[in-house]
């Protein structure tokens, strides 16, 4: 589905991503943990578009879509949840969800999946008309997910869905990670602090250290790995 | 006494109506891009420049009888046609050529590039129209602009003062769906909020803020047709005050905000209009004597202290929401 090869991105003159490999196989869910700083956040910018890599390429589905800009990937069937959920504070839940089906002008599809989304998160249809900078934290997060399947995406990049969150949602928000990967074959690339999470629910995962790919291999063998439970998993 | 407070209420509001035309322009471009778009005081006045224009080519000949040539509401529709599509279009081509290359420079940059096209346009304007190096436009204001339809306490309404509201009102009925009620409005508003998640969106960004420089500079183009209705003499720095004091109604009524751009400026005319006059209060209260001194060529400075004023009680304006840093 997704593939990055020898990637490097640069903010200015900062090297912050340096030769980054991943793949991430149709169907599955990839994670991608690693300290701060490690280049998580670099790495899907850089796929979804808002960065631009100076070398290596981002393909999908066998097509280069590295520098092509972030509002024209969507149409390539990917959707982006980014850092700190990014709703629009000023706008109503609704608008939210509208906003993320921008490019679908189709009336009744965009209702069809606003229906749907409540009924992923029923919370957000007792909120419908409350404007998003007012809610909670969990219910922002649920609103960011809800808003990037507006596109109905086949790739979905979720930046740290559990930051701030109380462990709760954070529970709450992970079973619609797996319900959608499981319901709906909705790829996932999942990026978390939480590694005990992330590793529990991907396939496949990958250990980024300082803008380069660590480790990679099946989840269940990264989180049995010494220096993964060592550094991440707050063990020793 | 009366007749005083009315004269001061109708003008004031037919004043105020004109700044929050104006006033649009300035706080949406602000709110999409958090830049003072100095040049649209000379987008205005370009719309006013459209009006001569229009007004001199199909408007009837000074000498001719009443009644005849072109329909003069026909030849004001065409005039704030075109003065939409120039003004809409200048302001698109000033967004593009004068700001989106400096729009990752520091905020101080855009903002002198802001009053450089300012200059520029005003030195245009007078290579255009100008003639023996003396710049001074008559307006050709169609007679039937200027007939009084009916009077308010001795004060007479004219045509033109219902044209000026007639449009203006449709201008934000307008605008009220566009922003409020629309596919391209909800996008315009995401921009504003956020541009990067914007992106995500899949929105381009550069169209919005494009759209709104359009938008913003064709509701401009308007405000200076009617602002050479009532006021038809021109000269290249005609945009200039009613510019400032459209920018401290936007100011007034919390730059960014749309409402608030229009309460800014019927408050800003109403009490231009009550400084104007406050020194016939001495005549009328032999006790309030020293109002005498307030003559009318103050109004001006009342208009700014009350925006000092209010500024100083709410520095986020009448409607403006106080700005929380981002987290």
């Amino acid at each position: 589905m997704l593939e990055l090869t020898g990637v490097h991105t640069y903010y200015g003159h900062i090297h912050a991503l340096k030769g980054v490999d991943v793949k991430v196989p149709e169907g599955e869910i990839v994670a991608l943990i690693g300290g701060n700083g490690a280049g998580k956040t670099t790495t899907l910018r850089t796929i979804s578009g808002m960065l631009r890599p100076r070398q290596g390429s981002v393909t999908m589905q066998g097509r280069d879509i590295s520098g092509v800009p972030a509002h024209q990937i969507l149409q390539m069937g990917m959707s982006h949840v980014p850092e700190g959920r990014r709703i629009f504070p000023q706008l109503t839940v609704r608008e939210n969800l509208e906003i993320g089906a921008h490019t679908i002008t189709d009336r009744r599809l965009i209702e069809e999946r606003i229906q749907e989304g409540f009924t992923y998160f029923p919370r957000l249809k007792e909120r419908e008309h409350q404007l998003g900078g007012t809610m909670s934290g969990g219910e922002q997060q649920m609103l960011a997910i809800a808003r990037a399947l507006m596109v109905n995406p086949k790739l979905l990049l979720l930046d740290e869905p559990s930051m701030g969150l109380s462990p709760l949602f954070v529970e709450a928000i992970f079973d619609i990670i797996v319900e959608l990967n499981a319901k709906r074959g909705t790829t996932i690339l999942l990026v978390e602090q939480n590694a005990q999470m992330a590793l529990s629910v991907a396939k496949h995962a990958y250990v980024l250290q300082t803008g380069a790919v660590k480790l990679s291999g099946e989840a269940g063998a990264i989180a049995q790995d010494e220096s993964v439970r060592k550094a991440y998993l707050g063990e020793d | 006494m009366e007749n005083l407070l009315t004269a001061i209420l109708i003008n004031g509001l037919l004043l105020g109506t004109l700044y929050a035309i104006i006033a649009l322009g300035y706080t949406m471009v602000y709110g999409i891009l958090q830049l003072i778009n100095f040049a649209h005081s000379e987008v205005f006045l370009s719309g006013a420049v459209v009006a001569f224009e229009v007004f001199r080519l199909l408007g009837p000949a000074p000498d001719a009888p009443p009644g005849s040539g072109m329909n003069p509401y026909l030849v004001l529709v065409i005039a704030l046609v075109v003065a939409m599509l120039v003004c809409g279009t200048l302001n698109v081509l000033i967004e593009r050529l004068a700001y989106r290359p400096l729009r990752t420079a520091p905020k101080l940059v855009p903002l002198i590039s802001a009053i450089g096209v300012s200059l520029i346009l005003q030195d245009v304007i007078k290579f255009i129209e100008g003639t023996q190096g003396r710049f001074q436009l008559a307006v050709n204001v169609p007679t039937a602009f200027t007939q009084t339809v009916f009077s308010v306490a001795d004060n007479n309404i004219k045509v033109r003062d219902l044209v000026l509201i007639v449009v203006a009102a449709v201008m934000l009925f307008g605008l009220d769906r566009l922003v409020n009620h629309s596919r391209v409005g909800r996008a315009i508003r995401a921009v504003a909020q956020d541009r990067v998640t914007a992106g995500l969106m899949g929105i381009d960004a550069n169209r919005m803020i494009a759209l709104t420089f359009a938008i913003g500079g064709a509701l401009g183009g308007v405000g200076g047709v009617l602002f050479a209705l009532k006021f038809p003499n021109l000269d290249p720095y005609s945009g200039t005050v009613p510019g400032i004091k459209a920018f401290s109604a936007a100011v007034l009524g919390g730059i960014g905000s749309i409402p608030g751009a229009v309460l800014g400026g019927l408050v800003l005319g109403l009490v231009e209009n009550l400084l104007g006059v406050i020194s016939s209060f001495s005549l009328i209260f032999p006790k309030l004597a020293f109002l005498g001194a307030i003559k009318a060529e103050y109004k001006d400075v009342g208009a700014f202290m009350a925006l000092i004023i209010i500024l100083i009680f709410k520095p986020s304006g009448l409607l403006g929401r106080s700005t929380t840093e981002k987290v």
